[in-house]
């Protein structure tokens, strides 16, 4: 009975006992009349007993069974589910997004401006006249026609020069807004432009002619270096965890005094490894407090007030977050690179 | 500028380690890029000096930035002063154009041109600059010593003893030293001799008058050039030169006597020649000492923290700044070679720098007024992210430029923005759509196994009438869902692209149709626009197969893309949601099936039916279509479920078959629709 584990051995079994025609119980019944009138009675009684004993077993058996056996519906549930189709925002978006936050907490305006722009807002106005050398950093695109640029500040009500006229580059940095919002705007000032940039750059492990770009400018009164310093600290940690920052004296025409803003390198905390190139410090951003000349362009006073702006690139920070080696991957848009990005 | 540790300590008793000097200087504005070992044991230490500091494209220049950020002293560069008591020399300087030129130096030298000591080479070698010949290695090695470009010219093969310092002459050419033969604008300035130009002034000597094994005398240029002036000079001709580089940022004006009197010092002191009297100092216009006040206020205001005097003092002191004291803080004399120093500000980096930027402490600038809302596009963009990407689709990030081609079936050629310095053919036109940038990204992984793909993009896209907008676009290839073992899949067809169409309509508020409507990049009979208002906000449809194979997708392969100008939509967001009443009354529904022209629009007829019915249809749903046996030619079959619903009572069957036979005599006489 033990060794019926299916409807059809149980089947099989009771065939083999019970059948009518060849039962084996069947025919111990049907010997019955060829024995001795004395011995049938107890023969008849013992068979039927072992007959209902083995009914009841083989019901038993066949209860087991099917007790055993999924119930009616049952599905497996191992089978792979049927997946909804889920794509990734872009890593580049991601870690953007996450810029906005930081600073959207710390009381920032988060605006947009247009890509392309004119001379004076990209340049002049930051302290570049026609001719300067600092020019030369910033290798341009011009476009062949002047077309109108972008809106922006929609948000703040109607606003004179919402449009660039007369566009005749691809902005170079996110910078040109800064230009825009304070001839606009009265201080303080505290805003993030996040946006594409452009520049006359080959495509390289490190370098592509298009890349995101984020921009932040404070200006108010009694606004310090040490405020930049403190500023940068928290955007530093935000995105990197605990790590320390370091300024190092730079050049950027539109800040004075300028700093190149490096983090401990994480890979090594500190110590120098192949990520940090030996330096225990990874370069992510350019600052520094905004030149005078930007403010006397916009029409601020410059001893009554002050300010900081600092700006990088979104793929830097996005390679040494995620440990991208090719900046090239984030244009490439492989979905076997994208998937990787948390959802 | 490659600068070997020996020769900065000369000029500094500087003991570090090299390894240490660069890892001070790197914090003091001076990264070091790297550090060379010689055979001699020597190191070679590469600056990376920045625009604004010329001064330091020289060993001087940075020796004095070492000796401050050490606190060691400075020592001269030695030179000849007797020179200054000589008799004048036999040649004549006519400067024409002071305002290019506002200063130059002459002398004349007797040499005897050879091989310059082997020392001289090493060093030249350790700098990168290869050694030509003794007088030529002098020029150099006072060019890296103490920045200032020089030149030397043979002298018996200039023409006549009289130099003028003048622009080019309409049509004029000069072969450089670089044996290139140049086209002359009239806008440079040239050092010319009595028949014509002899060098580009600041850029590059000719090499008709190049110092050779036959020269004998020599005329040495130590001058002051205008920055402007060389380098549009430098640009126009494509010719950046060590001094021209120099010239361009701006060398000192008070340089080039010292620089002279250090060159004739120095080809004596290697018997390569000597000045024949003195030096002429052609100085038509001095310049100007630059005076500037620095406030300790300001200096503490601007960096959050107070510097102690006896500091300030003694970094502009060490820094050749001479100071004054004054009631709020200094008078600051600026030293001629600190081109970068022009106002308060300037004074307060030096300080800061060499105070150190690790001094100044982490603050938090204060929020003193309440800040203004953000950017609504940011959160827009946020949302529509989180929509696409909850229906399947990957964010994509394209260039902002295109090729020609490539962009050609999206946007009228006259509306293309070209670019007028492109990089390549490949990034000619700015994308008058993000589609071409979507359409390689399909067509990029679709060359890698990937069949089903679905891409987005947000962005600004560009055409010369509309200029600069921001769009939304979207491609989708292969199947309509993920596979799986239940089902066999089933590919994207026009209809899951227009739901997404709709549901980015709907997170836009904008309520939009989607009508017929043609587009080169799209086929025919399933391209349709998207509109709001009668405005057309886009297009959705299947990619034309030519355009699908132009960005390497096979042509057999089904591409569905739409794309949204986000700023036309913008005009047609609902202000805000106000709510409606929940319905307190059953809702009745009857089917019917209509047999219908095949040409005939589900709209149209849907629009037929809205009008007959009363106001109490609510929805009409077309849910059932069929064509085949049983159905005529040019026919089909549209099973329509209306839904009827009052919002005063429940409905009788009699008030919905009244509304119902209304709606069936509409459809037979306007489209001859009956019944089945």
């Amino acid at each position: 009975m033990a060794a019926a584990t299916s409807d059809r051995d149980v089947k099989a079994l009771d065939d083999e006992l019970l059948s009518r025609k060849s039962g084996a119980i069947t025919a111990l019944m049907k010997a019955l009349p060829s024995l001795p009138p004395d011995q049938r009675r107890e023969f008849g009684s013992r068979v039927n007993a072992f007959k209902t004993e083995v009914e009841a077993a083989l019901a038993a058996r066949a209860a087991a069974l099917a007790a055993s056996r999924p119930p009616a519906g049952s599905v497996d549930v191992t089978l792979p589910a049927r997946e909804r189709a889920i794509g990734r925002v872009h890593p580049l978006m991601q870690v953007r997004q996450q810029v906005e936050d930081i600073f959207s907490r710390m009381g920032y305006e988060v605006l947009e401006g247009p890509e392309v722009e004119d001379d004076f807002h990209n340049f002049e106005a930051l302290n570049m006249p026609p001719d300067h050398p600092a020019r030369d950093m910033q290798d341009t695109l011009y476009l062949a026609t002047p077309i109108v640029g972008g809106t922006w500040g929609a948000h703040r009500g109607p606003v004179p020069e919402s449009q660039v006229r007369a566009a005749t580059l691809l902005r170079t940095h996110t910078s040109a807004m800064q230009i825009r919002y304070m001839k606009t705007f009265p201080p303080p000032v505290r805003i993030l432009v996040p946006g594409r940039v452009y520049r006359r750059d080959d495509l390289d492990l490190t370098h592509t002619p298009m890349f995101q770009q984020f921009e932040a400018l404070v200006v108010g009164e009694g606004i310090t270096m040490a405020d930049l310093k403190g500023t940068l600290l928290t955007l530093a940690r935000e995105l990197f965890g605990d790590v320390a920052i370091r300024l190092r004296p730079s050049f950027f025409p539109y800040t004075e005094p300028s700093a190149e803003v490096d983090v401990s390198c994480r890979a090594c905390g500190g110590t120098g490894c192949s990520v940090c190139k030996g330096t225990g410090w990874l370069e992510i951003l350019g600052s520094g407090m905004v030149h005078p000349a930007v403010l006397e362009a916009v029409g601020y006073d410059t001893e009554k007030v002050s300010g900081f702006a600092f700006g990088t690139g979104v793929e830097r920070l996005a390679m040494l977050k995620y440990g991208v080696d090719d900046i090239r991957l984030f244009y490439e848009n492989d979905i076997r690179f994208l998937e990787q990005f948390p959802a | 500028m490659k600068v070997p540790y020996s020769w900065l300590r000369e000029l500094t008793d500087v003991s570090a380690p090299a390894a240490d000097v660069a890892a001070t200087m790197s914090v003091r504005g001076f990264a070091v890029e790297g550090i060379d070992l010689q055979p001699d044991g020597d190191a070679v230490l590469d600056f990376e000096v920045t625009a604004n500091r010329p001064d330091c494209m020289s060993v001087r220049g940075l020796a004095r930035e070492v000796a401050t950020a050490f606190g060691l002293p400075l020592r001269e560069v030695p030179s000849l002063a007797e020179l200054r008591d000589g008799p004048t020399p036999a040649v004549s300087i006519d400067i024409e154009r002071p305002d290019l030129c506002p200063r130059y130096v002459g002398a004349l030298a007797t040499v005897a041109v050879g091989s310059s000591p082997d020392w001289l080479q090493t060093r030249l070698r350790a700098c990168g600059v290869r050694p030509i010949n003794n007088v030529v290695d002098v020029t150099n090695y006072v060019l890296l010593e103490l920045g200032q470009p020089m030149h030397a010219f043979d002298l018996t093969r200039l023409s006549g003893p009289a130099i003028r310092v003048r622009t080019a002459r309409p049509g004029e050419t000069l072969r450089t030293l670089d044996g290139q033969e140049r086209k002359l604008a009239p806008d440079m300035l040239v050092i010319a001799d009595a028949e014509g130009a002899t060098a580009v002034a600041g850029v590059m000597g000719g090499a008709d008058s190049e110092v050779g094994p036959s020269t004998t005398r020599i005329l040495l240029e130590s001058a002051y050039f205008n920055p402007l002036s060389v380098r549009r000079t430098s640009k126009a001709l494509g010719l950046k030169t060590e001094a021209s580089m120099r010239f361009e940022r701006g060398a000192d004006p008070a340089l080039p006597a010292r620089a002279m009197a250090r060159a004739c010092a120095i080809l004596r002191e290697i018997g390569a020649g000597s000045a024949d009297g003195t030096i002429l100092d052609c100085h038509p216009a001095p310049p100007s000492a630059r005076r500037l006040r620095l406030r300790r206020a300001r200096l503490a205001g601007l960096l959050g923290v107070a510097v102690p005097d006896d500091d300030v003092a003694r970094i502009l002191d060490a820094l050749g700044f001479a100071l004054t004291p004054t009631a709020d803080g200094w008078d600051v004399d600026v030293p001629t070679a600190r081109v970068d120093v022009a106002r308060e500000v300037d004074v307060i980096e030096e300080v800061a720098r060499h105070h150190g930027f690790d001094k100044i402490p982490s603050t938090f600038p204060a929020l003193t007024v309440p800040p203004p809302p953000s950017d609504p596009r940011v959160a827009q963009a946020r949302h529509l992210r989180d929509l696409l990407t909850g229906a399947g689709f990957f964010e994509a990030v394209t260039f902002g430029f295109i090729g020609q081609q490539a962009a050609q079936p999206f946007g009228a050629s006259d509306d293309l923005v070209a670019l007028a310095n492109p990089l390549s053919e490949t990034f000619a036109v700015l994308r008058p759509s993000l589609l071409p940038g979507l359409l390689d990204g399909i067509g990029h992984n679709r060359r890698r196994e990937q069949a089903d793909v679905r891409l987005f993009e947000i962005g600004a896209r560009f055409g010369k009438a509309a200029g600069e907008r921001r769009a939304l676009a979207f491609a989708w290839t292969g199947a309509a869902d993920p596979p799986h073992w239940s089902a066999a899949p089933s590919p994207v067809t026009f209809f899951d692209a227009k739901a997404v169409v709709e549901r980015v309509a709907l997170a836009l508020t904008v309520p939009v149709v989607v009508e017929p409507h043609e587009a080169d990049y799209l086929v025919k009979g399933q391209s349709a626009a998207v509109v709001c208002g009668g405005q057309r906000l886009g297009m959705v449809g299947r990619v034309a197969p030519a355009v699908a194979e132009h960005h390497g997708i096979p042509r057999e392969d089904v591409v569905f893309v739409a794309e949204i100008d986000l700023d036309a939509a913008v005009a047609h967001t609902r202000a805000a949601t106000r709510v409606d009443p929940l319905p307190r009354f059953p809702s009745v529904s009857r089917d019917i099936a209509l047999l219908v022209d095949d040409t005939l629009p589900a709209a149209t007829l849907r629009h037929t039916i809205r009008i007959a019915a009363p106001p109490t249809l609510v929805q009409v749903r077309e849910f059932d279509r069929y064509q085949g046996k049983g159905i005529p030619e040019g026919k089909l079959s549209l099973a329509v479920r209306l839904t009827f619903r009052s919002v005063e009572r429940t409905l009788t069957d009699a008030e919905v078959q009244t509304a119902v036979d209304a709606v069936l005599g509409a459809v037979r006489t306007q489209h001859g629709a009956v019944q089945r």
